[in-house]
């Protein structure tokens, strides 16, 4: 495209440059020339002679059908700004000073081939950048913010990508328009963002750095508003020792990591009160610290909770502590005593009355083992009940029952439970006869069966309450008169559970029975 | 049995690829390390890590041992030492202590700290406290979604759970937000997205901005998945915490799945050796029941057995050519099926024999009242029973939370009568399990009386819904609740049951719970993307508390075709149980849909509460 367009600007003539370049061609050292020709044109201050050198080299790459390859694109990028320095002139009302800019620019420094090494952004960025290349005059002179304008029109015209192009050359802008001192923050911040609004490709973040770095914090803040991303506010935020604000706005990023960091940045460089206080608003922030102080520094995470005056936290804390850190039966159950003054500071009573039952069935079981032997520490009350019971200390048992309001109905459990575990039927027997069983019998039963005593068993069984018989006759495993007492009872649910557990050829004569005695009910 | 996919049921994407990603990734990682070097590896991972890339592979890297990062000291004699873990703290000190252990040995090596799926800012920090961040080179191995099956993808983040819902840690928003970018970079961005839940939005939001920072290559592509619905764990506790009857769901309440495969013990191999076997669509047999309702699993596979004894049978008649071709071509086959059905039958009747005791159906019974909301006091006493015979301390947890929920907290006299006989059974340490399940909302006291509902419905009658809903925000900001039962009407979540309630043809998602209820998730995702919003929802959304969003990109939306439109993404944020992922496979059936899973973790009951449990380690 470029070179179609550049030909119409390019006069048609020199007969002798294509002999010349017919010639060229038989020896076989095109390719070279016209790399020479584009090169040197590069090199070529004065118009004139670029053009020729230039119409050359497209003319010879023209006439050996040159097809693709590194060397096409390279041509094109160099002859696109100079096929722009010719048009220039024409489109701009001060084109003299445009092709000093044009020209002035990349000579000198490292460059060999102008053009090649300048890419069209390079170009428009010294373009546009105030005070880039010593060479320039002065540009942040009033008149220089002409040029932006300018700027602009050659990427329209360049027909550049819009993050390419104008938004480099807006941002340079508003670079540009934060140096000026004599206005006020509020205009310039309101100016840069009325221009800029939200073009793709500028970072907000990157002017107020700059609107920084010429002195102008309040500036950089507000224009730091306008930054989309909120995790790219933090860092400038941080540098500014605005931290509070960082903070917010890296709560805002969903970014932990960079709560984090805002943070740690928090933590040295306020005391630990206000550090304190800044968390407590900020209750994201807080669970994240909170859970870096739970595996990293408890202490802290102490003071925390302290602080807020947390005491159910707290309360907590001590109890993990009890676990934790003592070994000393007597460190635990001072820990604990903390814990439970903290419970009752948050008015939790529940939980500190169950603190203290645990002090006081820590030291009960430090005393069993010291006088019985054996396991008692840590064992939950109903455990401890059992193996006392199971060490054949029935009197201890109740003793721990009374003292620790064990509810009669656990108490049954539990002693049914580890008679027949010891399978002292005998006991157990007497135990069931002791008074009315809070629980019924057909524990009694359960029980019995699971440790395989259908003797046992059936004895229990006689004494279940009507409404579950049926259940306890089954268990033992006495279908036949499960069948009687459902069809007593006219109980539909009973009759099917005993119909589920009629098996084949033993329970025939009963299922019949059940099912005569279902067709009986529906008759009536 | 089994029911086909309708035929217009589109296509799923094809998941292996991220897989193949994870697996090319983590070589690179261990190429980074060149030579001889031993991994370390965290125990979370090797499941996960044996999934993408199994020891062979790692050989072929120049793994030399392999050991797992626990509390012990490691007798590695290699000069390079390389760490896969989670970003956990204590992981951090346990490398510090090995690295610095090396320096006081006056031994120099090469460490090398993989994190998976992402480093955090604190690791690095903990690693500069210990005086070795100069010493250990740190990557990321941002391996976050491993496809279990065909339609399920999990993250294997279990604490996630923990950390989101009950310490309040977004740390793992943004690991969601990046898996989420990185399917919708792989399958097309999702035209249509619903969520419900903070956690949700947050991740919903984070994601889009990681869409938007991205360049416009993406954009264009043609989406396969036509939608995504994003939901928060809390939204739904009740579901998560009911018993599992499907077999998938069963299976993994009694034997624990553990990423993708089961350890069948001696009971079901009736061998004296366990066996790992990996459960997914490609066990045929498996495939045909995972998702039915266990009372007819045992009727199937024996029916099963009987066809493939049919077929061994037919061996019986044949002449010598006819053999050589049934050996070469069926035996191999019909083998395979016969292991799979023997494991099969044996897990059933391990299930069974655990399982359809009276105490079970009793569980169950009890589970169906709580649902209903009849007979409180009965199951109330059911509760108290169960934790009075130390029946196993996380059942009875879970049914007192099961309590709480559908009951909007426990009345005050019971919340205390039961942490207490609670606290006598199973120990004294589980007060602090108490007060993290009330933090979470699992477990609460109803605030004093009922006045609050009185007031509020008296108040809403008098204004205008949408001011209603704010001063129900308001109120619940005093109390979270659940208003369980409420929702449960609206909803409809009880079926009407006129006569039996057929299980071998399911009628609706309900009977993943035999019939008794709709998993509250899934009746969600139903009904939003019935109505492809959350129009004429208005009032669960209050009752459930929760923030909802529905966004449409109707650019993205005219360029999805109608299958792709017809393959929905649910994101469960905090785990899934496998019967939920049943009962929407089965509503995908259906509609015609396909639904695809992503989940932090695959969860059950159990999961659920010892993730809220706090006992002396």
């Amino acid at each position: 495209m470029w070179e179609t367009w550049l030909w119409a600007w390019c006069p048609k003539e020199s007969q002798k440059a294509d002999e010349y370049l017919r010639e060229i061609q038989e020896l076989g050292q095109l390719t070279q020339a016209v790399q020479q020709c584009i090169e040197a044109a590069g090199h070529e201050h004065q118009p004139d002679m670029q053009k020729s050198l230039l119409r050359v080299g497209l003319e010879g790459r023209a006439g050996q059908g040159w097809e693709g390859g590194g060397m096409d694109s390279w041509g094109s990028s160099l002859c696109c700004p100079l096929a722009l320095l010719r048009r220039l002139p024409l489109e701009t009302s001060i084109p003299m000073r445009v092709r000093r800019v044009l020209t002035a620019r990349g000579d000198g420094e490292q460059g060999k081939y102008r053009y090649k090494q300048l890419t069209i952004q390079v170009l428009l960025d010294r373009y546009g950048k105030p005070r880039a290349g010593a060479t320039l005059p002065p540009l942040s002179t009033p008149s220089h913010s002409l040029l932006y304008p300018l700027a602009i029109q050659i990427c329209e015209y360049l027909r550049l990508p819009e993050v390419q192009g104008v938004s480099r050359i807006l941002a340079h802008w508003a670079c540009y328009k934060v140096q000026q001192k004599d206005v006020s923050d509020e205009d310039v911040a309101r100016a840069i963002n009325q221009k800029l609004g939200d073009t793709p490709g500028v970072s907000y973040s990157d002017i107020a750095a700059r609107a920084y770095g010429c002195g102008r914090t309040e500036l950089a803040i507000k224009l730091l508003e306008y930054e989309p991303r909120s995790g790219e506010q933090v860092p400038l935020l941080l540098k500014m020792k605005r931290s509070k604000l960082a903070l917010s706005k890296a709560i805002e990023s969903g970014d932990t990591d960079l709560v984090f960091t805002v943070l740690l940045h928090l933590k040295n460089e306020l005391n630990r009160g206000d550090f304190f206080m800044t968390l407590r608003n900020q209750p994201m922030a807080l669970s994240l610290y909170r859970q870096f102080c739970k595996h990293q520094e408890l202490e802290t995470l102490k003071d925390l909770y302290n602080q807020d005056d947390n005491h159910q936290e707290l309360g907590s804390f001590h109890i993990r502590a009890s676990y934790a850190a003592e070994e000393r039966i007597e460190g635990r159950v001072a820990a604990l005593q903390t814990a439970a003054d903290a419970f009752y500071k948050a008015k939790n009573e529940f939980a500190a009355k169950a603190t203290e039952d645990q002090m006081r069935l820590l030291r009960l079981q430090r005393r069993l083992e010291d006088e019985l032997g054996g396991q008692f520490l840590d064992l939950s009350l109903h455990d401890t009940a059992t193996t006392l019971i199971l060490g054949g200390h029935n009197k201890r048992a109740e003793q721990l029952a009374r003292d620790f309001r064990i509810p009669d109905k656990r108490l049954w459990w539990l002693k049914l439970t580890a008679l027949a575990d010891l399978e002292d039927w005998e006991e157990l027997e007497k135990f069931s006869k002791s008074k009315k069983s809070p629980i019924g019998y057909l524990p009694f039963v359960e029980i019995c069966m699971k440790q395989h005593n259908k003797y046992e068993a059936k004895k229990y069984a006689s004494r279940v309450g009507p409404e579950q018989k049926v259940k306890a006759l089954l268990l033992v495993g006495d279908v036949a008169q499960a069948a009687d007492v459902a069809i007593e009872h006219r109980n539909e649910a009973e009759l099917s559970l005993v119909l589920s557990h009629c098996t084949g050829a033993t329970d025939g004569a009963t299922a019949d029975k059940i099912q005569r005695a279902r067709a009986q009910a529906q008759k009536k | 049995m089994a029911f086909p996919h309708r035929p217009d049921a589109p296509e799923l994407p094809d998941f292996s690829m991220l897989k193949r990603l994870a697996r090319d990734q983590l070589i690179y990682l261990l190429e980074q390390l060149p030579g001889k070097k031993d991994l370390f590896i965290e125990a979370d991972l090797m499941s996960p890590l044996d999934r993408i890339a199994n020891v062979s592979i790692l050989k072929q890297h120049e793994v030399d041992k392999l050991y797992k990062v626990e509390n012990k000291p490691a007798l590695s004699s290699n000069e390079q030492l390389c760490f896969l873990v989670r970003p956990r703290i204590k992981n951090m000190r346990y490398i510090a202590n090995l690295v610095n252990a090396d320096k006081l040995a006056g031994r120099t090596r090469k460490y090398k700290v993989i994190f998976s799926p992402q480093k955090f800012y604190a690791c690095e920090m903990v690693l500069e406290e210990e005086g070795i961040y100069g010493d250990v080179s740190c990557d990321e191995w941002a391996f976050s979604l491993l496809p279990l099956d065909v339609d399920l993808l999990s993250m294997e983040l279990p604490e996630f759970f923990r950390d989101y819902f009950l310490e309040g840690d977004q740390r793992w928003i943004n690991t969601v937000a990046q898996a989420l970018h990185l399917l919708s970079t792989l399958y097309g961005s999702f035209p249509n997205c619903y969520g419900i839940g903070r956690c949700a939005k947050m991740s919903y939001e984070l994601w889009r901005k990681l869409e938007e920072e991205e360049d416009g290559e993406t954009k264009g592509r043609r989406p396969e998945i036509g939608h995504i619905f994003l939901l928060d764990r809390d939204v739904d506790f009740v579901t998560a915490l009911c018993s599992q009857v499907v077999y998938e769901g069963l299976v993994d309440d009694t034997f624990r799945i553990k990423c993708g495969s089961v350890d069948f013990g001696p009971e079901v191999t009736s061998s004296d050796k366990s066996l790992k076997v990996l459960l997914n669509a490609e066990d045929k047999v498996f495939n045909e029941i995972r998702n039915e309702h266990f009372s007819n699993v045992f009727g199937f596979l024996s029916q099963k057995a009987r066809n493939l004894q049919a077929q061994y049978d037919r061996r019986r008649g044949m002449d010598i050519k006819q053999m050589k071709n049934f050996v070469s071509q069926e035996l191999k086959g019909l083998k395979q099926e016969h292991r799979l059905l023997s494991l099969h039958i044996g897990a059933c009747e391990s299930i069974m024999k655990k399982k359809t005791k009276q105490d079970f159906q009793e569980l169950i019974k009890t589970e169906h009242a709580l649902l209903e909301g009849f007979n409180i006091r009965e199951s109330t006493s059911y509760i108290e029973e169960h934790i009075d015979r130390q029946v196993s301390p996380i059942e009875s947890l879970r049914l007192m939370c099961l309590l709480s929920i559908t009951e909007n907290g426990l009345i005050p006299k019971d919340y205390r009568s039961l942490k207490t006989q609670y606290l006598q059974s199973y120990g004294p340490d589980h007060l602090l399990t108490f007060s993290n399940l009330r933090r979470a909302g699992l477990l609460t006291e109803q605030a004093p009386g009922d006045t609050l509902t009185a007031v509020e419905s008296k108040v809403s009658k008098l204004v205008t819904d949408k001011a209603a809903g704010k001063i129900t925000d308001a109120f619940s900001s005093l109390a979270k609740r659940s208003n369980f039962r409420a929702i449960s009407k609206k909803l409809n979540l009880i079926p009407r049951v006129d006569g039996e309630y057929d299980l071998k043809v399911p009628r609706d998602m309900a009977y993943v719970f035999s019939g008794a209820y709709v998993p509250l998730s899934c009746r969600i995702v139903e009904q939003v993307l019935e109505r492809r919003s959350w129009q004429g929802l208005d009032e669960v959304v209050r009752l459930l508390n929760c923030s909802e969003f529905a966004f449409t990109d109707m650019t993205k939306d005219d360029k999805a075709s109608s299958e792709s439109l017809r393959l929905i993404l649910v994101v469960f944020l905090g785990g899934c149980t496998f019967s939920e992922v049943s009962a929407l496979r089965f509503l995908g059936r259906e509609k015609g849909y396909r639904f695809i899973f992503l989940t932090t973790a695959v969860t059950n009951s159990a999961r659920l509460m010892e993730a809220m449990s706090e006992v002396k380690a």
